[in-house]
């Protein structure tokens, strides 16, 4: 017989949008007709006069970009970047639905796992936390998880680059506090990629950049912007207003303001370099909590329809989550995680950053990097499509077995058992089996977790004299 | 007095337009301009400042209310002696140098002018050179440092140093915050006085001069 069938629709994934195609329009739109009509002020004279050449309206310093130019960088601007490791190999797609997850950078503190204490952030904190990264299945790329007190502050972002560089091969996204940090972060990579069309060519290192809001633009993200348009490196461009302080209250308001700066990123990066690639933002609606003045991590209303947008835009995307507002390794904290960590794998998030911060940013834990581990591989399984076929119903065998035979020793289930998921850290055993391993909680487990890390895995380290020619950078030759 | 609870509760709902008509009518009604604006309009900004520092207040809320009572001691203005308002001396207020974030900064402002401190605000980007003339030139007692990022907080030293090289370090107090500042920077570079949040502020402030 042949086997044709027809009219067969199947899902190879959960399905799943907050906002429609329309609704995404109307947003796009209100970004065209904020820069046409407010424009935006950019701090860095380069900047205004690429604005200037192609025949925008200037006041100053203040610019109003005309809604064709904004069409006609989408026309140039890759929607697809391929992201490699630090050895060469292509690992992730900047661009499309596939989900890549990774730590976040710069946390002051750390709720160290040996002492459940919050303590300062040093050094040897991001060499561990790299070396963690490094060994996680479901960790993609880094970014260096904490601020190291004990280094010279007016260079630290050398050391977390050097950090970074020496304890994982997995792609590097990097953040600086000035514009030289970023040019001397671009140096070391190419030392360790082997030369600027290297870099270029295969990129593992990107860098992500904070704009202060949508319409205002700030001279060392504009620095940046020009720098590694020019260069042909990817990176990504992050308005930061806030709902309620620095955009209006209201989500789609902040939105429209954010995403109206990124689309000035988008066409400034153009403007520079056809081609450039350029990461846009996959959060929105940022609010100021209005009774404790933190900007909440985990705040529901943010979550989901900045993907449809970038999405609808068709763009590479950068997003955050497995993030939490909590001060410690608790409930709250592992709620957080997976609330967050879902939200984006089902709306399709595509770069995920900030995977196990704690106290909205300002704390990081090896300890709950590892639990957010576990639960994207929860999410791994659940995200998979399911299969109903003539195999999988497996007709044939039921009718075999009959009513009252049982699976348990058929070749069947021997064949298919390992197919199902199973928990690392994530506790089934009953109750006395759970006693005799101990009785320990996720947190203890998942500290176990970290310090099994810790004594056994090593990192493929940088040739040695590579590894000097990156210090050199670091200490200023 | 009826009068000044009431003129408390429009402070606190954010009222101005009552808050106005109530100052008059107290003023009409030949209330001292000192006891409105204490236990009236600075006794409102209190309760607004204790709420939120126990988040029991929204920061719109917040700043609606010491609109009102700016508005109310507008009223006042012609009223008042040279002793009835700035009862608490001068504070110099500034986000350290190299620094542009005041949002933090103004709400102090706010609630502490509300508390009967005389504000001179040195804006953003302040030198520690700013923070020297500024609090010579007005005697001030209280000096308030802001800060949002790890790479200006070392300035808060800095502006400390200035005052100790010019010899006035004893004739003020230091009270910083931010979201990067702790208590345990404070005690590491001698400030006085260190607050999590604007609401605390107040009553660091008063602490440290009253």
């Amino acid at each position: 017989m042949a086997k044709i069938h027809s009219n067969q629709p199947t899902l190879q994934s959960p399905f799943a949008g907050k906002i429609t195609e329309a609704q995404c329009q109307k947003l796009y739109w209100a970004c065209l007709e904020i820069l046409e009509r407010t424009g935006v002020c950019l701090y860095e004279q380069e900047a205004v006069d690429l604005f200037k050449k192609a025949g925008v309206p200037v006041d100053g310093n203040r610019v109003r970009i005309p809604a064709g130019l904004v069409e006609k960088a989408f026309s140039t601007v890759p929607k697809n970047i391929s992201m490699y490791n630090r050895k060469g190999e292509k690992v992730m797609n900047a661009g499309g639905n596939e989900s890549y997850f990774g730590t976040g950078s710069d946390c002051l503190h750390i709720v160290d796992h040996k002492t459940g204490k919050r303590r300062k952030a040093v050094l040897q904190d991001i060499e561990e936390g790299m070396r963690v990264c490094d060994a996680l299945e479901n960790i993609d790329f880094v970014m260096c998880m904490f601020l190291p007190s004990d280094v010279p502050q007016a260079t630290l972002d050398r050391y977390e680059m050097e950090a970074m560089l020496n304890n994982t091969i997995k792609p590097i996204i990097y953040v600086t506090t000035e514009f030289e940090g970023c040019a001397k972060a671009v140096e070391m990579a190419e030392i360790v990629a082997g030369g600027q069309e290297q870099l270029r060519r295969n990129p593992f290192a990107a860098c992500y950049v904070n704009v202060t809001t949508g319409l205002r633009h700030n001279e060392e993200a504009l620095q940046k912007l020009l720098y590694l348009s020019g260069k042909g490196l990817p990176f990504t461009y992050i308005p930061s207003a806030q709902g309620g302080v620095t955009a209006p209250m209201t989500i789609a308001g902040t939105m429209a303001v954010n995403y109206a700066g990124a689309l000035t990123g988008l066409v400034l990066s153009q403007l520079k370099r056809e081609g450039a690639p350029i990461i846009m933002p996959g959060w929105g609606g940022n609010m100021l909590d209005m009774k404790t003045t933190v900007q909440p991590y985990a705040d529901p209303e943010k979550r989901g329809q900045a993907i449809d947008f970038v999405n609808y835009l068709n763009l590479p995307t950068f997003s955050l989550a497995g993030c939490s507002e909590s001060k410690c390794v608790d409930q709250q904290a592992a709620a957080e995680a997976a609330l967050t960590l879902f939200t984006d794998s089902i709306f399709g998030g595509n770069i995920i950053h900030d995977v196990g911060y704690l106290e909205s940013g300002l704390s990081g834990s090896l300890s709950q990097l590892v639990i957010c581990n576990e639960i994207i591989s929860w999410l791994e399984a659940f995200m998979k499509g399911i299969e109903i076929t003539d195999e999988t119903l497996s007709l044939d065998l039921i009718d075999e077995v009959g009513p009252d035979g049982q699976y348990l020793d058929h070749p069947h289930t021997i064949k298919h058992f390992r197919e199902r998921w199973y928990p690392s850290i994530f506790e089934r055993s009953n109750y006395d089996g759970w006693m005799k391993k101990g009785g320990k909680d996720l947190g203890q487990r998942a500290t176990e977790r970290v310090n099994k890390i810790l004594e056994e895995h090593e990192p493929e380290p940088l040739p040695k004299d590579v590894a000097d020619a990156v210090h050199k950078v670091v200490v200023g030759k | 007095m009826s009068e000044m609870k009431d003129i408390v509760n429009a402070v606190v709902t954010g009222d101005e337009d009552k808050v106005k008509l109530l100052v008059l009518e107290a003023i009409n009604k030949k209330e001292t301009a000192s006891d409105i604006m204490n236990n009236g309009l600075i006794a409102g900004m209190n309760i607004v400042g204790e709420r939120m520092e126990a988040e029991d207040m929204f920061i719109p809320e917040v700043l609606l209310a010491a609109r009102t009572m700016t508005a109310g001691v507008e009223i006042l203005k012609p009223h008042l002696t040279d002793t009835d308002s700035g009862g608490l001396g001068t504070a110099i207020l500034g986000t350290v140098q190299g620094d542009l974030h005041d949002i933090g900064k103004n709400l102090v402002k706010m609630l502490i002018q509300g508390a009967g401190f005389n504000v001179i605000d040195l804006g953003t980007d302040a030198k520690p050179e700013d923070f020297l003339e500024a609090a010579k030139a007005n005697n001030a007692t209280l000096i308030g440092m802001s800060a949002l990022l790890t790479t200006t907080m070392p300035m808060m030293k800095k502006v400390i140093e200035a005052f100790e090289s010019a010899g006035l370090r004893d004739q003020v107090k230091f009270i910083i915050g931010g979201a990067p500042v702790t208590q345990e920077y404070a005690d590491e570079i001698g400030a006085d006085g260190y607050g999590h949040d604007a609401g605390s502020a107040v009553r660091i402030a008063k602490s440290l001069v009253g």
